[in-house]
């Protein structure tokens, strides 16, 4: 979690970052990490690593390979890898990846859909 | 008879890994759960399902925390917590809730409890009722939004969720009665009304369902 | 030593099966089949038939109990029910309304 708030606030070579004044409006495609500081609305697709910062406001869907969002997220999230959703964080759609977690203070609403894994007895209850 | 309950000085109650209970569980005190337990659970005080423990049944509690399996749904008043190797298939209610790595969940989450806050530019979207700013009544519909907003006793289903899709490209939420109900109801403003009245919105669904907490 | 305990504010209504110990501080209602020893304490309460390997009543028993080795009413316990066991202990003050077969 440190490496990504550093990230956040001091993006590395290698991350793109959206600043705290920009909107996009459209669609985002890439193959490198990202860091959202303002706005985006619309859809993003990554295969890389994305950062939602505090002040980031989504309201897309996003395809990526992993997430943390410590900002605002409306729309379905589906990752490759793991979703993290921090404290603070505001999310607002369906999120689907092998891992996801949602520490304490964070507000979520929505759709969570991992992969479990239960014995045949339980998947039979479960549907 | 000696009690080997957990360590604490509050009473409790366990249910050992031998043991298989059917049927309805309901107290006020805690329940660590070994075993396996089928039914429904309701209590006052705290849920512990133990890594070895099966739930299948729906839980209502305080607090729940998770290191086993639960099947159904569970509603707490102050937190549900799953543990690294927890695994829940059923739906979460409450005011907060914490998925640790290693946990495994599917269902949906629902921590009713407050609308983000507005931010600068941010428009309390979607109530599926916000007015759209066509007419003046753009500035009243965030109060009202706001107090409409019901506590989300939701129907946990897992509709499209992006029923704002139609927000796209748009920066402002549409709703048409604002204008048309105008003159009907002087409470123009007051979105929660003209969301019931409202027969033109067949598009949305009903207050109360939303799936993807519109706020 | 008991494993699972039911403690005195909870209420289960329903089914109890297994293979191990049990304490009843609570109320039981339904059924119970365990093959190890039950103790239903003095704060306890159980209406349901029951089958286990041996009993021990402080609390209150209403239906029948099948215990394959022994059933044992103490002192202000309050039974009301059959008891089938081979050997069958019942203290003096406690009140017992039931029939007793020691046969089986």
């Amino acid at each position: 979690m440190a490496n990504t708030n550093a990230r956040a606030s001091s993006p590395t070579s290698d991350a793109c970052v959206i600043g705290p004044q920009t909107a996009v409006r459209g669609s985002l495609s890439g193959q490198e990490d990202l860091v959202i500081e303002g706005r985006v609305e619309g859809s993003v697709s990554l295969s890389g690593h994305l950062i939602v910062a505090e002040s980031g406001e989504v309201e897309a869907d996003l395809e990526i390979e992993s997430i943390a969002v410590l900002g605002q997220v409306r729309g379905d999230i589906v990752a490759s890898r793991s979703i993290t959703i921090e404290r603070g964080a505001q999310v607002s759609g369906n999120v689907r990846a092998p891992r996801v977690m949602i520490n304490d203070g964070a507000h979520f609403d929505g759709a969570v859909e991992m992969e479990v894994d239960l014995p045949d007895d339980l998947r039979k209850a479960a549907r | 008879m000696t009690r080997q309950s957990p360590p604490t000085d509050e009473p409790s109650t366990l249910i050992g890994p031998g043991i298989f209970v059917r049927g309805r569980v309901s107290g006020e005190e805690d329940l660590h759960v070994e075993g396996r337990l089928e039914g429904s659970i309701e209590l006052t005080e705290t849920v512990y399902v133990a890594t070895a423990g099966i739930v299948v049944a729906t839980v209502q509690a305080r607090d729940v925390v998770v290191s086993g399996v639960v099947v159904g749904n569970v509603t707490a008043e102050d937190s549900v917590t799953l543990n690294a190797g927890a695994k829940l298939v059923g739906d979460i209610t409450a005011p907060r809730v914490i998925v640790a790595d290693g946990a495994a969940f599917s269902g949906n989450v629902a921590m009713g409890g407050e609308p983000p806050p507005p931010r600068k530019e941010r428009r309390q979207p979607t109530r599926r009722a916000t007015p759209k700013p066509a007419a003046a009544t753009r500035p009243a519909a965030k109060p009202s939004t706001k107090a409409s907003k019901a506590s989300p006793t939701r129907v946990a289903a897992i509709p499209t969720p992006r029923a704002a899709r139609r927000d796209e490209g748009d920066d402002t939420v549409v709703v048409k009665h604002a204008e048309v109900d105008e003159n009907k109801r002087s409470a123009g403003k007051k979105t929660a009304k003209s969301r019931k009245k409202a027969p033109p919105r067949a598009r949305v669904p009903k207050p109360g369902k939303r799936r993807v907490g519109r706020r | 030593m008991a494993n699972t305990v039911i403690g005195s504010t909870i209420v289960i209504d329903g089914e109890i099966t297994g293979d191990e110990d049990l304490v009843v501080q609570g109320t039981v209602k339904g059924r119970v089949g365990l093959r190890q020893n039950i103790h239903v304490e003095e704060s306890g309460v159980v209406e349901a038939n029951v089958e286990t390997a041996t009993i021990t009543i402080l609390g209150t028993v209403t239906g029948d109990v099948v215990a394959s080795e022994r059933a044992e009413l103490k002192s202000n316990c309050r039974v009301v029910g059959d008891i089938h066991a081979p050997r069958v202990l019942i203290a003096d003050g406690a009140s017992f309304k039931g029939n007793v077969d020691m046969d089986g």
